[in-house]
């Protein structure tokens, strides 16, 4: 496992890279899409949608 | 002996990170050297986040946690103290590099947490800062080349420090703190050249400090010897750069043979396969050495058994060698067809041109000494060379115009070039930053944090340096010139002299020297 601390002596606490995490199915789809951005190529950021569908006066 | 922490902040998020920090690399060989306790978290590498900077500060008892980098970092170093004060409340927060450098008091200001700037070089300051403190002794204001608090929060400015001139005594960076396999050897690639896409192991060199030119928008960080210490109207210290009429340099460069045996001592360690020169220009540094110096250093590459194989065999190119190939920046009028052409030989790739535009005027007003013809026969001779050409452009000049506007395509035309040019950007430091910092505070406003924090990449704009464009202009204009569209430019042209009501007969621009405008900063 990678150490995120690289040095000449033992840290106290040693800290670990975490394993790196797959990148899902829409983030990979998301920075594609980004990528071709333009045209007839738009796309949802899913992140930044707010849903809020009740009336407001 | 002291325990320190070097973090290296978050630059150019948009991109995977591609660069090991060269200078913080450096300081940590040192520090290491003079017998100091060292980690390195490398945040930029490693992007993680605030969960794992909690984790890493709070591993130990450190006497320091230092940070500096180039001025668009920021907005991380920020983020960064400010976590950092919190976890390690009695830990000597230090920061350096160009993002202090340039903006001394002004950073200090916005960042309470920082207890030392280092300003400018930092190869004596910082190893003095760690003997000091490992002596328990923190009078910062006795070690030069720092900014520190003084009773009443009141800054105090050491007197500047000396830059090093035996360059060839810094130990070699100590890449083995950064996370070289995991992160960087697979950000090898650099999208300038064949052999740059078929890089897999690629570190990066930094041979020289300075550059004998004036580019208006230029920042050397306070280590090329384009910083000078002045005194305000309200007797305090400050730092200059360059502005009008006021420019100074120190040319620096590592001796061709400390170059190359860190080269080969890189290929041995590392198995590189490319080298990335970091150098702000290796022909001002070729020329200041009255041509001897890139000459040997392509001469020792050879002798050290690091010419690519198929250079060397004479033989047909391919998509794996042996020794190193490489790449840096060139200059337009500063390069010989005979050097290229040895730099090829000992396995040059690439070289980035900052042509930044095609037009006489623009390129007379920016100090760079060059011309459209010198800009167009460094390009022929570099591809004869068999080394592409990178030709950077800049878009937003203080003297752009439709015309200027207009050379730029037509050489982009002839020469196949295929680019999006950047927008002029007075980066603080800069001779543009000296001239337009009012105007530039303005248009955010009166908030220069707020300017800083927009900083990126120069791809977007953050202020407006044209006198006859405003932003949505230099947006549209820069769209159409990418589409070759001369005729709406032409249209576009029309209606801009009259709104600017320019009587026929006169050249459309409103354009004003800046040297007879008021100067700010010094
Ligand atoms: C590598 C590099 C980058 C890397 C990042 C490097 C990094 N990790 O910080 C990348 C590729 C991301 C980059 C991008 C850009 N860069 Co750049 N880059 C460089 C380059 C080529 C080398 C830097 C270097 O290693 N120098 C050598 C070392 C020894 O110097 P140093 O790091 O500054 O370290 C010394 C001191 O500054 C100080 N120091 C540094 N860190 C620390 C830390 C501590 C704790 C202390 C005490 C001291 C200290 O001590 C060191 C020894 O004296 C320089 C040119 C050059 N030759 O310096 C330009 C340079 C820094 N870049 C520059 C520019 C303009 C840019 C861009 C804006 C260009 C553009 N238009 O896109 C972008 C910004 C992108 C973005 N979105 O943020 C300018 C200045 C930038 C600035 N205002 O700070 C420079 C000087 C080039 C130039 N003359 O125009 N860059």
């Amino acid at each position: 496992m990678s150490k995120l601390l690289k040095g000449n002596f033992e840290p106290k606490k040693p800290v670990n890279a975490p394993a790196p995490t797959p990148e899902t199915l829409e983030g990979r789809f998301e920075r594609e899409a980004m990528k071709r951005l333009g045209g007839s190529i738009a796309y949802v950021s899913k992140k930044k949608v707010m849903w809020d569908l009740k009336k407001k006066d | 002996m002291t325990k320190v922490l070097f973090v290296n902040p978050l630059v150019r998020e948009e991109d995977v990170p591609r660069h090991v920090p060269y200078g913080i690399a450096l300081l940590a060989a040192i520090a290491m050297r003079d017998g100091h306790l060292v980690q390195v978290y490398d945040a930029n590498a490693w992007r993680l986040g605030e969960g794992a900077l909690r984790e890493v500060l709070g591993a130990d008892d450190w006497d320091v946690v230092a940070l500096g980098g180039i001025t668009t970092a920021y907005g991380s170093i920020k983020h960064i103290v400010r976590i950092a004060r919190e976890v390690c409340p009695k830990t000597t927060i230090v920061l350096g590099g160009g993002v202090l450098t340039s903006l001394p008091r002004e950073m200090m200001g916005w960042l309470p947490e920082v207890d030392v700037g280092v300003i400018g070089e930092a190869f004596k300051t910082f190893p003095e800062i760690l003997d000091r403190l490992g002596a328990g002794d923190r009078a910062w204001p006795a070690v030069k080349g720092t900014i520190s608090r003084g009773p009443g929060g009141k800054l105090a400015m050491s007197p500047a420090r000396e830059l090093l001139h035996d360059l060839d005594s810094l130990p070699f960076p100590a890449w083995e703190l950064f996370p070289l396999e995991e992160v960087y050897f697979p950000n090898s690639q650099v999208l300038f050249s064949e052999e740059g896409m078929l890089a897999t192991r690629r570190l990066d060199i930094n041979a020289s400090y300075g550059c004998s030119l004036i580019c208006r928008f230029c920042y050397h960080l306070g280590i090329a010897g384009d910083m000078r210490y002045v005194e305000g109207k309200d007797g305090e210290l400050n730092v200059e750069f360059d502005r009008p009429g006021a420019y100074t340099r120190v040319i620096r460069y590592h001796s061709p043979e400390y170059v190359v045996k860190l080269a080969r001592h890189a290929y041995d360690r590392f198995k590189i396969n490319f080298i990335g020169f970091l150098d702000e220009n290796l022909m001002t540094m070729d020329q200041s050495s009255n041509r001897v110096w890139m000459r040997e250093i392509c001469r020792l590459w050879k002798e050290n058994g690091l010419q690519p194989s198929y250079l060397r065999d004479g033989s047909e190119r391919t998509e794996s060698w042996t020794g190193i190939h490489w790449s840096g920046t060139s200059h337009a009028t500063l390069c010989t067809p005979e050097i290229l052409k040895e730099m090829r030989s000992a396995g040059c790739s690439h070289l980035v041109y900052g042509y930044e535009s095609f037009s006489p005027q623009v390129l007379k007003r920016l100090g760079k000494g060059s011309t459209p013809k010198t800009n167009i026969r460094s390009f022929f001779w570099t591809l004869e060379a068999g080394i592409r050409p990178i030709p950077n452009q800049i878009i937003g000049f203080p003297s752009e115009d439709f015309d200027s506007i207009r050379d730029s395509m037509g050489a982009w035309e002839r020469l196949g070039i295929v680019v999006k040019p950047f927008f002029a950007t007075p980066y603080p430091g800069s001779e543009w930053f000296a001239v337009y910092r009012e105007s530039i505070e303005e248009q955010h406003g009166g908030d220069l944090e707020k300017f800083v924090l927009e900083l990126g990449d120069a791809t977007k704009i953050t202020a407006v340096i044209s006198h006859n464009f405003n932003a949505v202009e230099l947006l549209g204009l820069r769209e159409l010139m990418l589409m070759k569209d001369r005729v709406r430019i032409d249209e576009y042209e029309r209606v801009w002299r009259a709104s600017r009501k320019i009587p026929a007969g006169h050249p459309s621009t409103l354009y004003r020297d800046p040297s007879a405008l008021a100067v700010v900063g010094g």
